[in-house]
């Protein structure tokens, strides 16, 4: 067999995709989007970062407080780590990920890659679920697995698992809301500005102002879930209204999610 | 002087393509930005496996319409329809069918050659990454990037990009290709190699591609649509357009040019004629306006005054920068 029919015979084995609907071309967007991440030295850097800064201030915390009672030594080092996971990390994504989709439609790849059989919901999805994946990996749950050791080795009473788990799950849903409403932003203005200051602001005024604000309204925003995550992780029963900013913003994670796929949907490239 | 070319239809001597052969369609195409008419209802009609040049000066929405055609872009008022599907509607499965080079082909930076089209084919195919690679290897071998297929595209040069945007876009052996300025950013070699791909893929693709290089238009062709300030000024086959009509001839002389500026003047038909003298020589263009007239009793006419040699005759051939001059207005004008 010569070399062309060799070629020939293993390029028909190629089988055509037939792309339809909302999921088309959603696959391997997600395995570039994927690969942009954990191909590159993106993922080491970010995890990095956040291993010096959360475990770093809280192994300081665990050094300094070793003449505090066992209890609060306890609740200081979870607190922390949550209350920074649930802001920091909202801040490390919308200054990581501002440009990702505004800067792909200034560069001109968005425009390529909808040239191709992709849908326009696909596009987000993809970018959606590599930055979630990416940023609760490298931000989120290595620290915790780095936190963890830290508490077997420097605190006086051990770590309570479970519930701690489920508090850095809460803190997870932080993540994935401030993941979602860069991208949302991003599909909605051409420039950074607006989704850097929208995404920025959002956080810092939840920072600065939440203890001013009435409380039905502070408790439908993703401000508290660093306090809940914490309520979580140190007492085992919840109440029912830490809930609230549970739900409320799982329900604004979804409601961002669809209207910035409905806004790219009538992007004019 | 004015070129008759046949305005936002094919020459009429030419064989209208049936809706089944026609690759793309569009009526009454148009587009508007706030208060800038980018499109005014252009009318086309693309045949299967043909090269269409789609020719306009900066500006003039050719890009526009490009944008339209693959979904990119809504359309304002109008349809256009590509193998028979909506471009709105059905633009998916449009582009499942379609190669598209942009005009400033822009890729993602952190991938190779390689990558890129191997993300690129993924769209189209599944099936083994062997055959997948070998698909790859063929196409960087059809645009010359064998020795930078490993390279990172962000080092790429404007033609490297160029030439990558061409594999990118047949990556998946479209059936129809739509290149946007193709050669736009290239040496001279490189231009000509993108002519000859697009000519050995003519028998497989049709090739719709924007440009401004009149002389690749004229050289790889088979029809030429141009466009104007958003509206359609022509659409023909190549040849037709270049024929002109056959009210202007071209004579060229030796011998005593003003004997047979008289013998012209004394037909009732002709009613213009311009001379440009050389070397002994005077070409003239004699515009008429009876053409059977013209056919019988033009050259004879010549032919038969005294002292005078006819050393060349025949219908004025138009080159396509002429006929391009003439249909679209200068700004500046």
């Amino acid at each position: 067999m010569n070399t062309t029919t060799a070629a020939s015979t293993v390029e028909s084995s190629l089988v055509p995709v037939h792309t339809t609907g909302w999921r088309g071309g959603l696959a391997n967007l997600v395995r570039k989007e994927l690969g942009q991440w954990w191909g590159t030295r993106m993922w080491w850097i970010q995890t990095l970062i956040w291993v010096v800064l959360l475990n770093g201030v809280t192994t300081v915390i665990m050094l300094e407080g070793a003449g505090m009672p066992a209890g609060e030594l306890v609740t200081e080092a979870v607190q922390t780590f949550l209350q920074m996971g649930a802001t920091a990390i909202g801040i490390g994504v919308v200054l990581t990920i501002q440009g990702a989709v505004v800067g792909e439609k200034e560069l001109g790849t968005a425009a390529w890659v909808m040239s191709k059989p992709v849908s326009r919901s696909s596009f987000v999805l993809a970018k959606l679920i590599a930055y979630s994946v990416g940023f609760v990996a490298t931000a989120l749950v290595i620290p915790s697995i780095v936190f963890v050791v830290q508490a077997r080795l420097l605190l006086p009473v051990p770590l309570e698992y479970g519930p701690f788990a489920l508090a850095v799950g809460i803190v997870a849903l932080s993540v994935l809301f401030y993941v979602v409403l860069t991208i949302g932003l991003g599909c909605m203005f051409n420039g950074r500005g607006p989704v850097a200051g929208i995404g920025i602001g959002l956080i810092l005024i939840g920072q600065f102002f939440k203890g001013m604000l009435p409380i039905p309204f502070v408790s439908i925003t993703p401000w508290l879930l660093g306090d809940v995550a914490t309520s979580f992780a140190i007492d085992s029963v919840p109440e029912w209204n830490r809930m609230i900013p549970l739900v409320a913003t799982g329900t604004a994670t979804l409601v961002l999610a669809f209207v910035g796929i409905r806004r790219f949907q009538r992007e004019e490239f | 002087m004015q070129t008759k070319v046949v305005q936002n239809q094919s020459d009429p001597a030419a064989p209208a393509p049936s809706v089944q052969d026609t690759v793309i369609h569009t009526v009454g195409l148009t587009k508007t930005f706030g208060h800038v008419n980018a499109l005014q209802g252009i009318d086309l009609m693309v045949p299967r496996n043909s090269i269409v040049g789609f020719l306009g000066p900066n500006g003039s929405g050719k890009t526009t319409a490009i944008k339209l055609l693959l979904g990119l872009s809504r359309p304002t008022a109008g349809k256009a329809t590509l193998f028979g599907m909506d471009s709105i509607q059905d633009s998916l499965a449009i582009r499942s069918r379609v190669g598209y080079l942009a005009q400033d082909p822009r890729f993602y930076t952190h991938m190779t050659a390689r990558e890129t089209l191997e993300f690129t084919a993924r769209f189209f195919y599944r099936g083994p990454t062997e055959a997948i690679r070998a698909r790859i290897d063929e196409t960087l071998e059809l645009v010359g990037l064998e020795d930078k297929a490993d390279r990172p595209t962000k080092g790429f040069s404007g033609g490297e990009r160029q030439r990558l945007g061409i594999a990118q876009a047949q990556v998946n052996y479209p059936d129809l290709l739509i290149l946007d300025e193709p050669a736009a950013a290239l040496d001279p070699v490189g231009r000509r190699d993108v002519l000859d791909v697009m000519e050995r893929l003519r028998a497989y693709t049709t090739i719709f591609y924007s440009t401004h290089i009149l002389d690749d238009v004229e050289r790889v062709s088979d029809y030429v649509a141009i466009l104007d300030h958003g509206r359609m000024v022509a659409s023909s086959p190549t040849e037709a357009l270049l024929d002109g009509d056959s009210t202007t001839y071209e004579l060229t002389i030796r011998g005593d040019e003003q004997t047979v500026l008289r013998t012209l003047r004394m037909h009732p038909w002709v009613s213009n004629v311009t001379t440009d003298s050389q070397n002994g020589s005077t070409a003239m263009t004699i515009s008429v306006t009876d053409e059977q007239a013209a056919e019988s009793g033009l050259l004879r006419s010549v032919i038969a005054t005294d002292d005078v040699v006819v050393t060349a005759f025949g219908r004025k051939h138009f080159n396509l920068e002429d006929v391009f001059l003439q249909l679209v207005k200068d700004p500046r004008e």
